[in-house]
Order: structure tokens, then sequence, then C-alpha cells
């Protein structure tokens, strides 16, 4: 099968520069073809995708930097595909609304858009940690020129805020990947390789394992962002052009949690071991305080930015569930989170359109008076938001918090009162702008052909997803369930997933019961 | 695929592709048209839940379980979840209820919320509503349950705040919500609780092996059994999860009549029936459910005897009977608790229904202090009023009588210190009996009000359409009734037809249950309650005799004090209001439930969230990480900058330092 | 007397000395044509010929890559390192001739003098980085830095370039002076030399390695070499010097200067006093780490672009010191291949600073960037890929180079100074992004033409005499097409090393593996 994976990550790349030497007019539609090719090639590797296996698949292996050990190797197993589709629909969703709405210096604005594209791509494929770490980093930088280029009046203090407070987390993570490759090496007497299937036959000590750990969450948490560290999140999210926001908020995010299934699993599972409660308060404490801020806010940017904290704590914390049903709701929960905040920020910017520019939802209500379908959509988006049962979100955060119930049930039944604050603001939010009065400055008036073109296709997405979770569920599960007996099976030994299985408590064949 | 399973796809397909159906073609039909799609599409799924029953009973009495899988919904790692439906008497027993009362609710809302703006939404809701029931009682394992009780929370929700431009309207339905996500994270907790042992989620593999997972009085069982009864008390409205059932009054009339009365409210009895075997492997929960539903059942019948909102006293009454259900299941009376549901779902939409058309002669007024004397200008209403409330109050031979008295007989018969719940139960019929009829004789005798009159005359009184002053567009944000023109029964055959049937359905429905004459439930459950202990019991004629008659005594007494308070001689309420004040007081303010909750939940939530926005994110968040770090950095700057002076003289000295200390190191290192 | 005639001269192996000499004769030849009336001669002979002779020197070096020699009686060795630097040199050389051809540096200065001071440092320089003992080693010091004092004050009429080059002079001597004392100790401890002996002594083990001389030496040594290096804390002189010298000396200062001072660190260090390195390691450490935190932190207040570089060059002068710890071949590769990033990220900023300084009367004020992203692509890009570079982002060379201290860093079990590294990295992402949200996110600077803007001009922009008295072509004027080449050629490198950074790491590995004592 010829899917190479070098192609599908190095076209956004490619369109973006065949962009800037497009006339400005045209620049946003060889964008959106750029696009379009990405997700038709996610789109293909979904189909195509083996879910028998529990290893990488399409793998490509070039050494890129011998002195260095750095391998140019990229695969899809299990994990990463569904981050991969993730990507692929929100970048064409963004894409296809920036092509409707006109920035200016069009031509820049989309090569950054797709230099993120390229960038998230990477940190998703990337088989290398070194390779990983570069992209990681990568990723930031287009958003920083997005934020400061095309974003809110208080723009470049703001993603110079964003820039430095996220890097301080990806800089430590730098030095914590180079030592992870260099000690163990070290220890297996072996040449220097940053490639996961080496690092991962080459444990490292339990101290080293546990400050290299601790630097790699930083990156995570920060990037997430998981409270405390969220202080960039307000500023950056009230600036950030909405496209760019949109994909942002869906997908950066998910690469940290990513990072940690990747590379923390894996490799430090005693530091996963040792901090998990920690790591499982921190989330707890997301959860609390997101929920709290996104319903005393008013800001409708905000509210969401919030309950991203709040829902990205969901996800760690099905990540530090140390189990596989965790680690399920953990991968799904990201889909489906990045799935369904990426519609709620377009459809905030056409409140703000209707209710005189502002997104305070003081100034908004009654919008559903005229607007019948967008009130619809909202009202489908919410209800995911919130997790109802029924939306695919609730199946991840009932795999998750089932997972965490079966290792530390405390952190679970208090994690339930997140479940009801986000119905409180969720609901809150809806109220607030579409029903109630209307408000003094706001003009009801029903979506455009245009709006509905892209918030559309996303909403159908989201109820199939709803309707039939399963189709991620068994595409990961043999990933997340590989054992290390698997893996040695496994032809090449590229499945360096191997972190649950010694974790899981209990096994699922005790569970199944007599 | 057999065709009982067919039939039971059927009657989930048809409210979905009508809620579909009327969403997206409904605007461009034609006057009511959007009414009739949406009714047909109920009549249809009735009707295949009738073909369910058919193919039901054409099986063997031993093989009346069937479970219908769909596709695999969340099936993996250990977790076995799919869409699949458990078919068996009960869930046949519900879907008969739901579809067939809710057909008859959307006959009649057709003209009833005829001149409403948001009419195609409104079916579009209903039908949805009745897919999410449909689904909720159909479900064969827990997490399809849990979809289906969220579904019907969500649908209740969207109803209760229909009139959104309400404040208070939106306000009702969040707090609807909210209580019912409670209880979705109940059952949710208690699902896993049980999912912990028994390690799967469907109904009867978890039914068949509860017995060897768990000891009797199992602690993790117990927790999970009183967690799903927190579900059950979410939605069944229970005390102390109650308080969303009266605000939801905010919503049209017909919307009562089915979810807040008919049917989504009885879904608590349901639940606990269908857990039966979890809960008899833990009697203790079901005590506590047992007990629960009657101190529902008390507290809700003293409201309804202060309260002055027509609708309100009826929605308490829901709440005290649906108490005697949960009572009655959660004491092993099955067959008599779901036989109350059916007789309820009758009697108290037919109470709604007649209450929705006096409502609509008041032009929206629902406070009882300004209606009267309206028996001659609506008699058809009042007749059906009648019809309701005397099978409300338990009055033989109406069908309240036989389903009511019935529990209490095997409440009875449990002996021990159920007589305390039996004894209960007869004081709450007494108190069912006054409330129930001082709302009829205050609505329907004494001198007519204003509206009365007008009626008589003809002339059907409407109020003034409100507007925003904003922008002028017409709104509804005045409580009750809004629109343009209202309809009552006296004038429009479909809610005739609908009250009509449900009044005979009120009058004859004892009659499936008759002590020692008939058992068609009992019978007809029986494959569903077959390994249950309590289920089987034979009462003794002694203890029949006397509740019947004692049933039928209390409920008339009750009447006759109404009688003669609220129409012999109307002063007496106000003495005896003054007499009871501190009581009287407590009644109105409904047992200070609201404030209670207020104190210990959503203050200190509200507290909080303020406290994370306004101090910590900008002390802690901003101020100690981000401003602490970038203060110290530009320390350092500032610093570096005023040793930059440019003056050689101070790089000299500077040097000098450096070298002596560099010196100095290796010296003192050596 | 015949007895003095066959007094053997030392023979002499031209081979591995011709870069040198091409070097030294192509400043004499500079020197005599500078001293030609015509004006084509010297303006436009003079540079290309300078350029040529460096070029030579280029092509020499790459002639002799791969033969180590011993030259002039061991006194000085030609080997990949000293090719690799001298190749960083002539690249050096070479940018900062095509940044002053038409400069006002040269032309008050009379051209030829300050062509043949650039070459003849150039010469300094290799020698320092070929000195195989201490007394060679002292000879390029001073032969790299003398020129170095003039070259600053080349710009005669113009108050601080007059100042830097005093300072300059001033605290370089006091710089040289402790380095001989260093430099005397060491002899006076070990009784040699040259390098190979001294190591010998110093390896020889004994308590030699803890001998107050031997350690006093090696303190002055170090704090010596941390002058040129403008290591903290004796890198005051570097913001105020570098300001105000003439902008393209400024950037030979900056990459050419700057590998000078730490290839004979390694030779010193990495080779004489490999013995000791347990001596005087921990307190290098601790100055690359305090030498971070300063040059970043400094660097933040800054409005004026050469002094914001200045103390960028001495943070980066704090990472590259931590591939002078380690003491290992890695360390040594680390080092040498973060001098070669460097060298191509300085350039490309500092020829878009001398563009922006004949475009704008506004000097190397940080707004004279503002809004050239839209007006000036081919200024904007290579700054920004520069600051990037210098920030260590990925897909840039700098992110590579940084990668490769903290690899030798981590290996030489220095983890926490690669931990000081990255922190400091993100200090500097405050004042580099800064820069780059000047050029892509303010809006441009419109220069009006009026005498407004050229008097608000700072004296540091060291072009208005450039202009001829023609102030009206302040407006819309445009820097020289060799200058943007630059820019734009060091910028595509930056990126280019970020990619493909092989061929450079096999340089540095040979390099590394040239010093050949691990």
């Amino acid at each position: 099968m010829t899917l190479h994976l070098s192609i599908v990550l190095w076209l956004p790349i490619a369109f973006g520069v065949l962009g800037l030497f497009a006339p400005p007019k045209l620049a946003g539609r060889v964008a959106l073809a750029g696009a379009t090719l990405v997700l038709g090639y996610a789109v293909l590797y979904v189909a195509d995708f083996d879910m028998a296996s529990g290893g990488l698949q399409y793998v490509t292996d070039e050494t890129w930097i011998a002195e260095l050990g750095i391998h140019y190797k990229l695969g899809l197993d299990g994990l990463n595909i569904v981050f991969v589709l993730l990507t692929a629909i929100t970048w064409f969703a963004a894409t296809l609304w920036a092509n409707f709405s006109d920035f200016e210096k069009p031509r820049l604005f989309f090569f950054h858009l797709l230099i993120g594209e390229t960038a998230v791509l990477g940190a998703l494929l990337a088989q290398d940690l070194a390779l990983f770490v570069l992209f990681f980093d990568l990723m930031l930088i287009p958003f920083f020129f997005l934020v400061g280029t095309w974003g809110g009046p208080a723009r470049i203090a703001a993603t110079t805020k964003m820039v430095i407070y996220t890097l301080v987390g990806s800089l430590l993570m730098l030095t914590a990947a180079v030592a992870t490759g260099v000690l163990a090496a070290n220890g297996a007497e072996a040449s220097l390789s940053f490639a996961f299937s080496d690092l991962a036959q080459r444990p490292l000590g339990e101290g080293t394992q546990e400050w290299i750990f601790l630097f790699f969450a930083a990156a995570f948490l920060v990037k997430m962002p998981a409270f405390p560290l969220h202080g960039w999140m307000p500023d950056a999210y009230r600036q950030m052009p909405l496209p760019a926001l949109a994909v942002f908020s869906a997908v950066l995010s998910k690469v940290a949690a990513y990072g940690f299934l990747r590379v923390c699993a894996p490799l430090f599972p005693h530091a996963m071991e040792k901090f998990q409660t920690l790591l499982l308060s921190i989330a707890l404490a997301s959860i609390l305080y997101g929920s709290a801020m996104a319903f005393t806010t008013t800001q409708a940017r905000l509210i969401l930015g919030y309950s991203s904290v709040a829902q990205l704590g969901f996800i760690v914390m099905g990540i530090f569930a140390l189990n596989e049903q965790g680690a399920q709701g953990a991968v799904l929960q990201s889909f489906n989170h990045g799935l369904v905040v990426a519609p709620a920020f377009f459809i905030v910017a056409l409140l703000a359109e209707r209710s005189g520019g502002s997104e305070d939802i003081r100034d908004m209500g009654g919008l559903a008076m005229r607007a019948p379908a967008l009130a619809a959509l909202f009202l489908i988006v919410a209800f995911a938001t919130l997790a109802m049962p029924g939306s695919a979100n609730f199946v991840g955060e009932f795999l998750i918090l089932l997972g965490v119930f079966e290792t530390k049930m405390v952190f679970s039944i208090v994690a339930f009162a997140g479940v009801v604050m986000a119905s409180v603001y969720a609901l809150r939010l809806y109220i607030r702008t579409m029903h109630n009065r209307t408000g003094p400055a706001v003009q009801s008036r029903e979506i455009s052909l245009r709006d509905g073109l892209v918030l559309v296709p996303l909403v159908l997405a989201i109820i199939a997803i709803s309707l039939y979770p399963q189709f991620l569920l068994k595409r990961t599960e043999r990933t997340i369930t590989a054992t290390p007996a698997d893996a040695a099976a496994n032809v090449d030994l590229d499945s360096g997933w191997t972190a649950y299985a010694p974790l899981q408590v209990p096994p699922p064949q005790e569970q199944d019961g007599p | 695929m057999n065709s009982l399973k067919l039939f039971a796809w059927l009657t989930l397909a048809f409210p979905l592709a009508g809620t579909i159906a009327v969403a997206l073609i409904g605007p461009k039909l034609p006057g009511r048209g959007a009414g009739w799609l949406g009714t047909g599409a109920l009549a249809l799924s009735f009707a295949s839940a009738i073909g369910a029953l058919v193919k039901l009973q054409g099986l063997e009495h031993d093989q009346r379980q069937v479970v219908a899988v769909g596709w695999d919904y969340a099936n993996t790692v250990g977790v076995d979840a799919q869409i699949s439906l458990l078919v068996d008497p009960l869930s046949v027993f519900m879907i008969l209820v739901v579809a067939g009362v809710s057909t008859l609710i959307h006959l009649y809302s057709v003209s009833y919320i005829g001149s409403d703006a948001g009419y195609v939404r409104f079916f579009a809701y209903l039908n949805f509503f009745v897919f999410s029931m449909l689904l909720l009682v159909l479900a064969g394992n827990f997490l399809l349950l849990i979809v289906g009780w969220a579904f019907v929370g969500a649908a209740s929700y969207m109803l209760i705040s229909f009139w959104y431009r309400r404040g208070t309207a939106t306000n009702a339905g969040i707090k609807a919500f909210v209580i019912n996500v409670l209880g979705d994270v109940g059952l949710v907790l208690g699902t896993y609780f049980i999912f912990k042992h028994v390690g799967t989620l469907d109904f009867l593999s978890t039914f068949e092996s509860v017995q060897d997972d768990f000891a009797r009085n199992d602690a993790d069982l117990v927790a999970g059994c009183i967690l799903l009864l927190v579900g059950a008390f979410a939605k069944s409205a229970q005390v102390p999860l109650h308080t969303w059932l009266p605000d939801a009054m905010e919503g049209p009339t017909p919307v009562s009549a089915l979810i807040h009365a008919a049917t989504m409210v009885t879904a608590g009895v349901y639940l606990i029936a269908r857990m039966h075997p979890l809960f008899e492997q833990a009697p203790i929960a079901a005590d506590v459910g047992a007990i629960i539903g009657c101190l529902t059942l008390l507290i809700a019948g003293t409201i309804a005897i202060a309260v002055t909102d027509l609708k309100r006293v009826i929605a308490y009454s829901t709440m005290s009977q649906i108490g005697y259900m949960v009572m009655a299941v959660s004491a092993g009376a099955y067959a008599a608790g779901l036989f109350h549901l059916i007789t309820h779902a009758f009697f108290k939409a037919l109470l709604f229904m007649a209450a929705g058309s006096v409502i609509a002669a008041m032009a929206g007024q629902q406070n009882l202090d300004r209606m009267g004397g309206f028996r001659k200008a609506m008699p058809f209403t009042f007749g059906c009023m009648v019809i309701g409330g005397l099978a409300l109050a338990g009055v033989p031979p109406f069908s309240g009588f036989f389903s009511k008295d019935e529990i209490l007989l095997l409440i009875g018969d449990r002996g021990g210190w159920y007589w305390i719940l039996y004894v209960a139960g007869y004081v709450g019929a007494f108190l069912t009996g006054i409330y129930t009829f001082r709302m009829i004789f205050r609505a329907f005798f004494g001198e007519p009000v204003p509206e009365a009159r007008e009626l008589e005359e003809g002339h059907l009184h409407h109020a003034e359409v409100h507007s925003n002053p904003a922008n002028g567009e017409v709104e509804d944000t005045d409580v009750g009734f809004p629109g343009p023109e209202h309809h009552i029964a006296e004038r429009e055959p479909t809610m005739k037809i609908a009250m009509g049937s449900l009044a005979l359905l009120a009058i004859v429905g004892g009659l499936l249950q008759i002590p020692k004459v008939t058992h068609v439930i009992d019978s007809f459950l029986e494959p569903t309650f077959e390994e249950s202990a309590l289920y089987h019991r034979e009462l003794g004629d002694g203890l029949i005799a006397f509740g019947l008659v004692l049933g039928a005594l209390v409920g008339i007494a009750g009447i006759a004090i109404a009688y003669f308070i609220w129409v012999k001689n109307p002063q007496i309420a106000v003495t005896v209001r003054q007499r009871l004040a501190p009581l009287h007081k407590l009644f109105v303010n409904k047992w200070y439930f609201d404030e209670l909750i207020g104190l210990l939940i959503v203050r200190p939530m509200q507290w909080f969230g303020n406290w994370a926005q306004q101090t910590f994110e900008r002390v802690v968040v901003n101020g100690l990480l981000v401003g602490g770090t970038t203060g110290v950095v530009r320390a350092g700057s500032s610093a570096v900058r005023a040793a930059q002076t440019g003056f050689l003289r101070y790089y000299a000295a500077l040097i000098i330092v450096g070298i002596v200390a560099m010196t100095f190191y290796f010296l003192l290192a050596s | 007397m015949i007895e003095l005639a066959v007094a053997k001269a030392p023979d002499i192996a031209w081979g591995p000395l011709s870069p040198l000499i091409a070097v030294l004769g192509g400043a004499l030849i500079v020197l005599m044509l500078g001293l030609l009336r015509s004006r084509l001669a010297r303006e436009t002979l003079v540079p290309a010929l300078s350029i040529a002779s460096l070029a030579i020197a280029f092509g020499l070096g790459v002639w002799q890559w791969g033969e180590r020699a011993d030259v002039i009686a061991g006194a000085l060795r030609v080997d990949e390192l000293t090719l690799m630097l001298t190749f960083i040199f002539c690249i050096a050389g070479i940018a900062t001739v095509l940044l002053s051809w038409r400069h006002t540096a040269p032309r008050e200065a009379a051209h030829g003098e300050y062509y043949a001071l650039v070459l003849t440092s150039i010469a300094g320089m290799i020698v320092l980085v070929a000195a195989q003992n201490l007394v060679t080693l002292f000879l390029g010091f001073e032969l790299l830095s003398i020129p170095l004092y003039v070259l600053c004050a080349t710009e005669m009429r113009r108050a601080t370039s007059l100042e830097s080059g005093l300072k300059y002079l001033i605290v370089g001597s006091v710089g040289s002076a402790t380095l001989l004392y260093g430099l005397a100790f060491i002899y006076g401890a070990t009784g040699s030399t040259d390098f190979a002996g001294i190591a010998r002594v110093v390896s020889g083990g004994g308590d030699i390695v803890s001998d107050p001389l031997l350690l006093t030496g090696i303190a002055l040594a170090i704090v010596g070499l941390a002058f040129k290096a403008s290591t903290a804390p004796f890198h005051q002189w570097t913001p105020d010097v570098y300001e105000g010298a003439p902008t393209p000396v400024t950037a030979f200062m900056a990459v050419a200067t700057k590998a000078a001072a730490f290839g004979v660190m390694l030779r010193l260090f990495d080779v004489a006093l490999i013995g000791a390195s347990l001596d005087w390691a921990p307190p290098l450490a601790v100055l690359a780490a305090i030498t971070i935190i300063v040059g970043n932190v400094g660097a933040l207040g800054q409005s004026s672009l050469k002094r914001l570089l200045a103390y960028s060059s001495v943070a980066q002068a704090g990472y590259m010191l931590a591939g002078v710890v380690v003491a290992s071949r890695l360390g040594v590769q680390a080092t040498v291949f973060y001098l070669a990033v460097y060298l191509v990220m300085n350039l490309a900023a500092f020829a878009v600073i001398v563009a922006r300084e004949r475009e704008t009367p506004l000097g190397d004020d940080i707004d004279s960037l503002n809004g050239i992203g839209a007006t000036r692509p081919l200024l904007a890009w290579p700054m920004t890929i520069a600051m990037l570079g210098l920030a260590g982002l990925p897909a840039t060379a700098g992110f590579i180079g940084k990668f490769y201290l903290i690899d030798a860093a981590v290996t030489g079990d220095y983890a926490w100074l690669g931990v000081v590294i990255v922190v400091g990295s993100m200090i500097s992402l405050a004042y580099y992004l800064k820069v780059i949200a000047a050029i892509w996110m303010r809006p441009a600077f419109e220069d009006t033409g009026d005498e407004g803007a050229v008097v608000l001009a700072p004296p540091g922009s060291g072009d208005q005499p450039a202009l001829a008295g023609a102030s009206e072509e302040a407006t819309g004027l445009r820097a020289q097409g060799e200058v943007v080449f630059v820019a734009v050629l060091f910028g595509a490198a930056t990126v280019v090393l970020g990619v493909v950074p092989s061929p450079l790491l096999n340089l540095v590995r040979d390099a590394g593996a040239a010093l050949g004592l691990f």
C-alpha cells in the first residue's frame, strides 16, 4: 500500500508555499485544496488501517542526523490515527471558514495556517523522540504569527505571552528528550538513538525516569493548558483569529494529551505510576476550576476556553487511570472534544456577528427567534459539549471515569461534580445567547449558506460518531491493549506502545465475570 | 430479525422519524399539518407497540424476554455496550402506556397549542421526547438506559423552556436539566459499582449473575442501588430532588400532562421495577426507596393543599402519587405499582388537560384565587375534571381506587415496620381527597368570575399580546399561556376526543385488576418478575376487605371535608389558615426545600466560581505564576543594565573583583 | 661567524601555512593598493582583492583538509580544527567586506588600511587557533586584537565610534595582560611552553594539579580568554563596543572574534590542561551559567539592535562554554558546530541591520524594522529566521546547535547546564520575539523625508554622511544589493543547516577528531 506518510505530512506546507506565489485572491482556494487533500488522505488511512495489528503501519524510517541518532521516522498506529483524522477534519473546516472571511495579507495567513497543520501532523506521526520534540515546538511558531498579525487589539502582548509560556515547557522537554536518548543509550551501551522503538527497549533508571517525566509533564500540561498553568490561555484565546483558534483549541491541546500516551506511558512507566496521584489531582483541579471559571465568565470564547481546560482535565484523568478503559476513553474523548469545540468557536463567531460584534453573553440573547437552524445546530453542539449521554463525548467520559473508578475511586466520584457543572455552563452559554429576551443590539438572523457549509458537516460528524463510537474504539483498541508479548510477536518491534498491559487493574479477562 | 424485534424497533423508529420529519418539512406544511404529522407518527408507534404486545403474548411463557441487538456501541476493553433492546412484558407494558397516552396528548395539542408561534418546534420536541422515553423503557443495557434517561431529561428541558423568552421558563428549564443530570450521574456511578463486580452492562446477564457476584446487602451493591435510586428520585421528583417539578409547570399544559404526569416522571418507578433483582439482593436500598416514597407522598400532599396555582396543585399531587408508586415497587409490590402507574397516567393526564382547558378560558391565568364558577361555562371540562378528581381521590369504582388500594394492601401485607408506610399511605389518600376537590371546587363552584361569565355569553376571553420594548417583537414573556388566541375543550373536537377517551379509561381502568376478580397485569408481567420472591404473594381476604372499605371511606371523607370548607362556608378556610399559620407558612413555602438546596449547593458553587474568577485567577494564576516569573526576570534585567554604566572605572572594578574571585576559587579549590 | 651562518632556520612546510600566507599577503597588497589615487582602485579593487585573498585562503584550506601538520617547529598546528575555524574566519571576513563596501567606515579610514586591518586580524585569528605553544598563542591573540581596536574607531567623525575603540583598547589590554600573566604562571608551574609538554606534565599526575602556581595561572588565563569570548562577568565592554563600532565591524567581532576565542579555549583547556579538567571545569560551568543568565536578562530591555545582539552574543558565548566545560570530543564538536551556525545566524541579522541603517534615519533602533514584513520581505525573512535560529527554535540551525550542546552537556554529566541553557533560551524568546513582532506586526515606518525624521535619528546611525548631504534621497532609499545578498544568503543557510545539518556535522566530526586526545 503506497499511502506514504511523508506525502500527507508535507502536503500542507507545500500548498502553503504554493499559495505564497498565487494571487492573493486565490491563496485561500489553494490552501483549501491542500487541506482537502490531507483530509482525503486521512480518510484513506482510516479506511485502509489494519485493525488487527497493534503495531505501526505505513512506517517510514530514514536516518536524518546520524551524529545525533535522530531518525526521520513516521508511522501510524491505533493511537495517532484518531488524532490525525481529527487534525485533518478541523483544519479543513478552519480553512474553509477562513476562505469565507477575508483577512488582510491572505497569502501569509494561509501559509502560517498550513505550516501549523504540517507541524501538528509531524508531532503526531513522529516515531522518533527528537523528531516529536522538533515538531511539537514548531507547532507554536505559525500560531505566534497568526495571533500576532491577525489577532485582536492586544495581540502582540498576548502572542508573546503565549509563546514564551508554552515554550517554557517545550524547551524543558528538549532537555528531557536529549537526556532520555543519551542516558538510555549509555544504559544499554548502545549507539545514540531517539527512535521510540529503540528507547522502549532501553529502560531508564527509576530516578532518571522521574525528573525526565516531570519535564515532559510540564510541557504537556502547559500546552493543554491544565490548572494552574493556564495563565496564557485567556489572553491568547481573546486575541486569536477564529479559524486559528478553532484548530488551536481543537487539536494543539490534544497533541499534548497524545504526548503523554506516546512518550511518557511507554518510556517512563515507573514515573507514570509514581506520579499517578499527582497528575490525577492536577486533572481534578483542572476539571473543577475550569468548570467554575466557565460558569462565571461572561466572554463566550472564554467559556469555551475554560470548558476545554475542564475537558482536558478529564482526558488527563483517563490517561492516568493507567488502565485500558482510561486510555481508550482518553483517546476517544480527545477526538470528541476537538470535533465539538471547533464548531462551537465558529458558532461564537456567528453569535458575535449578530450581537453587534460583542462576544459578551450579557449583550446577547433571544437569537433563536429568527434562526431556528442555528439554534438547532448550537443545541446539538452544546449537548455534546456537556457530554450528554448519547453523545460520543459521554462514551469517552464513561470510559475515562470507569477507568479511574477502578484504580482511584475517589477521584472518579469527585470528578462527576465536573460533569454536573458542565451541564450548567454549557446550558448557560446556550440560554444566555439563544434564549431569553432579545438583547437591544441583537440582530437575529439565520445562518448563511456558507456558514452552514462549515457547520453542518461538523455537526453531522458529531452525530455520526455519537451513533457509532465503536468506529474509533475498535481502531484504537489493539494498540491500547498491546502487551509486550504482542509487540514481540509483531513483525517489526515498532509498537512502542506497551505501557498499559503491565499496569492493568484488573485485567479485562477477570472482569468479564463467570 | 423476528417480527417481535421488528415491532420493537418500529416503535422506536416512528417517533424519531416523526421528529426529523416535523423539523424538516413541518414548517412548509399548511395549517396544523405539523401537528397531525407528529400525531400520526405516534399513532403508528402505538400500533407497532400493540403489534409487539401480540407477538410477545404469542411466545412461550418462559421465552418472553427477548434481546434485540442493533450494533456495537462501545464494545471494547471489557466494556460491552451495545445498542440492544430488551423486549419483555415490563418494557412492552411501558411502551403501550407511553405510546398510547402520548398519542392522545398529541391529539389534544394539535388544537390546544394551535395558535402558538412555536407550533412546529413543539411537535418536533414532543416526538423527540416520546422517542427518548421509549428508548429508556426499551433499553437492554445500562449504557443505553442512561442514554434514554438523559435524552428524556433533555426533551423535558427543551419543553419546559419552550417559551424561551420568559426568564422564569429558562430558569425552570436549566433547574430541571441540572437536577436530572444529577440523576444521570447517580445512575452512572451506580452502574460503575455494579459493573465492577458483574463485569457486564447487559441487563439480563447482570440479573443472572447478581446472585453469585453479590452477597446479600453487599456494600458495593447497596451503594450502587442507592445511587440508582438517586437517578430515580431525580427523574421522579422524589424528595429532596423534586424541586424542579413544580417549576416545570412553566411549560405548556400538554407537556405537563405528558411528561410531568403520565410518562417521564414515572421513569423512576420503571427503573426500580426493572432493577428488582438487584434491589431484592440489597433490601437496605429497597427500604430507602420505600421510605423516601412515603415521605414524598406526605410532603407533596401537604403542599398541594396550600398552593394556589392550578397546575402546581396537580404537579404536587403527581409527586405524591409517584411517591405511592416508588413506595410500592421498592417494597416489592411491583405489579401494584405499575398498575397505579397506568391508571395514574390516565387520570392525571386527564386532569391536566382539563386544567389546560380552564387556563385557556382564563387566557393564561393559572391562579386559583382568580378562578371560580366555571361549572356552567365549561360543562365538558368540568365533567372530565370531576372524573379525574374522583379517580385521583380513590373513590370506587374509579381506576385510582383499585390501584392505590392494591399498593397499600400489599405493603400492609409485608407487616413489620411497613405498617408505618401503610398508615402513612392512607393519610396521604385522605390529603389527596382534600386537595383534589379543593382545586375542583375553587375552580368550578362559587361565584363565576368575569371570564366565566364572558364564556357563558359565548365569547372566549383573550389577553393582550406582550411585546419586547427593546425591538417591539411579539413575545411570550408572561406566565401561563401566550399567543393571540386560546382553545378550550368545549370548542375543539380533537381535545374533546382526547379527554373523552382518557376519561373513559380513568373510569374503567381499574377493572384490569380487581382483587380476587381479575389479574390482567399480574399475569401479564409475571415473566419479568418470575424469579422474584416478593412477586407472588397471596393476600388474606380480611385484609383485602378492610383495606378496600378503608380506602373508599378515606377518599370520600377527604372530599367531604373539602366540600365543607371550600363550598359550604369558605371563611373556615381563612380561619384555619390563621389558626395554623406556621404550618400553612411551611406548606406555602414548600417546606423550604428550594431555600435549603440553594444554601447547601447553589450558593457555595457560585461563591467558588466567583472566588476563582475574581480572586484566584488574578492573584495566583496571573499574579504569582505569570507576574512573579516575569517580575524576577525584569528585576534581573534592570540590575544588569544598572551595572552597565558605560564608565570604564566601574568595569575595571568589576574586572578586579572577577579576577580576584576566580583566583581565590582556584586557590581554595586546591 | 660561519657558525652563525649555519644556524639552521626551521624548515617550514609551506602547504599547511598557505591559508595564513594568503591572508597576510592579501593584507599587504590591499594596503599598498589603498595608496593609489584612483577612486576605482580604492573603492572597488581593494574590497575585491580582500575578498579574493580570503576566498583563496578558503580554497587552500579545502586543499589542506585532512592533512594534519605541525609547522614552524611545532609552533602552529594546522589540522581540521584550525581549518574549520579558518573557514569560519574567511566567511566572516568576506561577509564583513561585503557589508563594509560602500559603507562610511572604510571611506573615513582610507580603504586600504581598513581592509588590511580586517585581513590582519583574521591572520591573527588563524595563528591563535593554530597555536601550539603559549608564545604563539599570545602572539595570535595580540595580532587579532590590535587591528580590532583600530577598526572600532574607524568612523572618526562619530564620537561613539572613537569611544568604543578606546574602551575596547583599554579593556582588551587588561584582558591581554591578565592572559599573559596566566600563561606565565602556567609556564612557571609546568616548565614548558608548548601544549604537548604542558599536557604531559599536567596529565602526568602527581600533585601538580593542586599546585597554586598552575591554578592561579589557569584562573588568569580563563579570565583573559573570557574577555575575548565576552563571557560574564567580563562581558561589560561588549554592549558599549558593539554599539559604538561601525556595524560591519561589530558583525565581524561578534562572529569571528568569538570563534577565535573559543578555538583557543578548546586548544588550551581540552588539550593542554585536560589533565586538570577537574580544576577548571566546575568554575567554567559556573561562568557559563552566569553568562547565559546575564546575557539573556540583559538583552531584555534593549531598544538598540546592536546592543541587543551584543547581549545575545554574550548569552550564546555561555551556551558554547558548556561545550568546552564537558571536556569531551562531543563537547568540542558541539562547540565548533555551534560556532558555525552562530556565524550564519548573526551575519544574517547584522546584514539586515546594516541595510536598515542605510534605509531609515533610525539607525539600529528596533523601530527601524517596523513593518518591513510587508515592505521589504527580502530583509524581513532573513531577520526573522535569524532570530528564530538564535532562539533555538526548530527547523533552524540554532535548534540543532542547541540540541548538540545539550547532548554534549548531558553526556558529560552536566545535565543541569543543559537545563540552564534552555532556561536561557526561554528568557531569550522575549527579546527575539520582540524583534519579529516589530517586523511583522507593527505598522511600517514611513520616512516622511522631512528634516524632523533625520534629526530625530540617533547618532548611532553611521550613514548620515553617506547620504552625501542629499537628505531627500533618504526617502525610498534602498540598501545596496550586496547587503541584501548577504542577508538572504545567510538567512537561507540558517534554514538549510537546520534541515540538512549532516555535511556540517561531518566537518565538525573531523575537527573534533583532530584534537585526538580523548
